[in-house]
């Protein structure tokens, strides 16, 4: 017995000790040849821990419990639109950025009928621009893509309850969000000046104008005068391409931040 | 479903099975076994000891893993959808690509005056002024004008759709628990489509009496199915949910 301290992990002395059938021997040698270089050790827990696992008793969770799996399995596809409609918002946003650079907010000097500044960038983005088409159609897509899922997270949430009580006011900034929305997709579509986005802004001016007391102020704000003019595309401009992205962008940070924090509701 | 007081036996109930003084441990069932596989199992204890105190001596801090890991899992998955859903988007704009009308012309009043689809909601409401009572004691005048009622009857909807936080509490998650709830969200989503068919009735070949008064009809025809719809689904289900549950979280 010498006085060095013996080595506990001495794979082939701890082999010289054991009496072992020829087979045990060559199994255990090429077991330790080959967990010394793959190391199987580490998978063979992956797999022993997988079957404990499998065998344990775990506790039943509320689902299991109360016999629930099959009753709301089919609302977990639609507990991705809330991130779908981030994604519109983020391809939006990049191709709304490219458009910018080609786009001016100007009616110039065109009278009725005429093609305005802005109509003409819209219809050289439309026809010269290579790419401009695409562009524009992306951007107009994923506008419509995100307007239409975050009408349906709207509705997801109503009917699984998920506005319930811990998240009142997450459900109350949803409603500014959706709100914002609709605000970014009209100023938005005002901005080709066209038919379509003048008429909409008559329809816009009038309804400013309706209201009580406050509607001569509101219209003279958000459309700058009661006809549509030069201010009013200026204004819906800014409110589109500095104002909303800024204020919008930061409203949905909270509104994740808030569903981080507090977790997504269960369902049940 | 029984309807005796015996506790039951049929894994009911919290569904933990303590282990009594009987039960062999994991380690005591290994130890049992013989021939290889006690062979492979001594060695990976050593092994794994061996490990563990290189591991002890080593200066490299191990952290707990407290959830999955962002990379590759998270970020691959993510990855995955946000490219499905982009992807879908291009396609689109590819398939379908936007249109631009004729220049703005104040002078040219189109016959068909529209908002993007979105906001046909709002628009509608701006078109009941039909619903604006002339009132007798003004001598037939109404109180206020058209638009503003429609200005204000957007306001209500708003303010209603804010206020359900509010109104509906408790722990119930499905519209089968609160049929009421899930009916007035089905009226409501079909209110959404009538009102907006209401907007576009230049395009709807009915008559406008009939479309006025379906506008609102529709919505409680659908409410009230969906309330008889919902009810009868919640009886079948407390059918087979058990009592504990029935009294743990009455329905509402």
């Amino acid at each position: 017995m010498s006085l060095q301290k013996q080595d506990e992990h001495d794979h082939k002395a701890w082999l010289e000790n054991k009496d072992l059938s020829p087979v045990e021997r060559g199994f255990l040698v090429s077991l330790i040849w080959m967990d010394q270089r793959f190391r199987i050790v580490d998978y063979l827990e992956l797999l022993e821990t997988l079957y404990y696992r499998v065998n344990l008793q775990m506790p039943k969770s509320h689902t299991e419990q109360y016999d629930l799996d099959n009753k709301f399995w089919y609302w977990y596809p639609l507990y991705t639109l809330g991130f779908f409609s981030t994604l519109a918002y983020i391809v939006a946003a990049i191709s709304g950025a490219l458009l910018g650079f080609y786009y001016s907010p100007a009616i110039g000097g065109a009278a009725g009928g005429e093609a305005s500044v802005a109509y003409s960038q819209i219809a050289f983005i439309m026809q010269d621009l290579q790419f401009g088409f695409m562009l524009r159609s992306i951007h107009r897509w994923s506008a419509q893509v995100m307007t239409a899922a975050v009408f349906l997270h709207m509705l997801r949430v109503y009917f699984t309850g998920g506005y319930k009580e811990p998240r009142e006011l997450n459900w109350l900034l949803g409603i500014v969000l959706i709100s914002l929305t609709m605000v970014f997709g009209y100023t938005g579509y005002l901005l080709p000046w066209d038919q379509l986005a003048f008429w909409a802004g008559q329809i816009g001016v009038e309804m400013a104008l309706s209201i009580p007391l406050a509607g001569e102020w509101v219209a003279q704000l958000l459309f700058g005068g009661f006809s549509l003019s030069q201010s009013t595309l200026m204004r819906m401009y800014i409110l589109h391409v500095f104002l909303l992205p800024f204020v919008v962008t930061a409203l949905i940070a909270l509104h994740i931040g808030i569903v981080w924090v507090q977790g997504i509701a269960e369902p049940h | 479903m029984t309807d005796d007081n015996t506790p039951e036996t049929d894994g009911g109930g919290t569904g933990i099975v303590a282990p009594d003084d009987e039960t062999p441990t994991w380690r005591e069932r290994k130890e049992r076994t013989t021939g290889l596989s006690r062979l492979t199992y001594e060695y990976f204890e050593r092994a794994r000891r061996e490990d563990e105190d290189l591991r002890r001596e080593s200066d490299y801090v191990e952290r707990d893993v407290l959830a999955f890991p962002t990379w590759p899992h998270e970020i691959v998955r993510n990855l995955a959808i946000s490219s499905f859903f982009v992807g879908m988007i291009i396609f689109l704009s590819a398939t379908l690509p936007p249109h631009i009308g004729d220049p703005a012309n104040p002078n040219v009043t189109p016959s068909i005056i529209l908002p993007d689809w979105y906001l046909y909601w709002s628009f509608g409401l701006l078109k009941l002024g039909y619903l604006n009572p002339e009132l007798s004691i003004l001598g037939g005048q109404k109180l206020m004008a058209d638009r503003t009622y429609g200005v204000l009857a957007n306001v209500v909807v708003v303010g209603f759709i804010a206020i359900v936080p509010f109104l509906n509490k408790g722990s119930a998650r499905r519209p089968v628990e609160q049929p009421l709830w899930g009916a007035i969200g089905i009226a409501g989503v079909t209110f959404a489509l009538t009102i907006s068919a209401l907007s576009v009735q230049n395009l709807m070949p009915m008559d406008l009496r009939v479309l006025q008064d379906l506008t609102f009809l529709a919505p409680f025809v659908t409410g009230c199915i969906a309330y008889a719809v919902l009810k009868t689904m919640r009886e079948g289900y407390m059918y087979d949910l058990n009592r504990r549950y029935y009294r743990l979280r009455p329905p509402k």
